[in-house]
């Protein structure tokens, strides 16, 4: 099966992969993963803790080319966003900006999981630090 | 018709193999084409899609864990693993095990495997080859068996427990195909086994 050309290029050079340290304030982490393939994907986000605002993003995935893809492309997107915009993010959005083919629409899902995740980690600590 | 109705069996993980392997015999001869050829066209056709049918069942059923996963693709009515409405979830804890592991892999692939990365990858390997199959033996084994036994208000809870217990399977199955294309990339011009 070919992938699209924006696909390749985002496996080719895959934008923003590395890691924050998990505890570091303002940090969201979403680690997730698809059975059916075996996939894992680990997406985090830095939040600016004043204006709600996604300053940076990194991922790293173990998968295919369409997993990696999707994640790269979710931090180009997240970053720059306030979380409230960050999580109207939806899998169609990368299926369509991709060209994902209907058998790779579950890396989207993935990727989408991923910010959920990681928007709903950073809620859970930045209460936790607030109600301090 | 299910694949269960096919053989007359309940919607149950316990199947006697020698029976079901008879029955499967019986109905192959009973809808099999040689026999039918003095048959009218339509009772043909019908023989033909019974054939059809009862091969399908038999592959899904004498495999105690395609089994439990025809189980769930029907109990959730659904076909195909993709269409999953509610995603079987593995532990987080062993999310974390296995991307930490595929780390240490791509770590000790950077590095060049050398004897001793090599050494501490074949130990990974066989010990997550034990924990698989200690996996299936609990799906087929004593995960089976509380389907078998629930009562409408548990059904739900042991199907969540088989598709549980199939995704840390799939998800250590993943990682171990993955130890074992790194050690024979590196081993030999071997061509490797790449996902997707």
């Amino acid at each position: 099966m070919a992938y699209s050309e924006k696909v390749v290029d985002h496996y080719n050079n895959p934008r923003n992969v590395g890691s924050f340290t998990k505890d570091t304030p303002g940090i969201g982490t979403g680690l997730v993963g698809a059975p059916e393939c075996g996939d894992v994907m680990k997406l985090q986000i830095k939040v600016n803790l004043e204006t709600g605002v996604i300053e940076d993003a990194k991922f790293k995935t173990f998968g295919c080319g369409s997993a990696i893809a999707s994640s790269s492309l979710a931090t180009e997107w997240l970053k720059g966003r306030t979380i409230d915009e960050a999580a109207k993010i939806k899998n169609t959005d990368i299926v369509n900006e991709l060209k994902l083919p209907p058998v790779k629409i579950h890396c989207s899902v993935l990727a989408e999981d991923a910010i959920k995740a990681a928007l709903a980690d950073y809620k859970t600590k930045n209460a936790e630090t607030a109600a301090r | 018709m299910n694949y269960f109705e096919v053989f007359g069996l309940d919607r149950k993980l316990g199947i006697d193999q020698a029976a079901l392997q008879a029955r499967f015999y019986e109905l192959s001869r009973r809808w099999h084409p040689d026999y039918q050829h003095a048959a009218p066209p339509d009772e043909q056709a019908r023989a033909l899609e019974q054939s059809a049918l009862v091969n399908a069942a038999y592959r899904a059923l004498r495999d105690p864990i395609a089994r439990i996963e025809y189980l769930i693709r029907l109990e959730e009515g659904r076909e195909t693993k993709e269409g999953a409405a509610v995603k079987p979830q593995a532990p987080p804890e062993l999310l974390e095990e296995i991307f930490e592991l595929q780390e240490m892999l791509q770590d000790a692939k950077a590095g060049g495997l050398d004897q001793a990365s090599r050494a501490r990858l074949v130990a990974e390997r066989d010990a997550l080859a034990a924990r698989q199959r200690e996996e299936s033996a609990r799906l087929t084994g004593p995960l089976s068996a509380r389907w078998d036994d629930a009562g409408p208000a548990d059904r739900r809870q042991a199907l969540d427990a088989l598709k549980r217990s199939l995704a840390t399977r799939a998800y250590l199955r993943t990682v171990i195909d993955d130890l074992n294309a790194a050690l024979e990339e590196t081993q030999e011009d071997h061509v490797p086994h790449h996902r997707h």
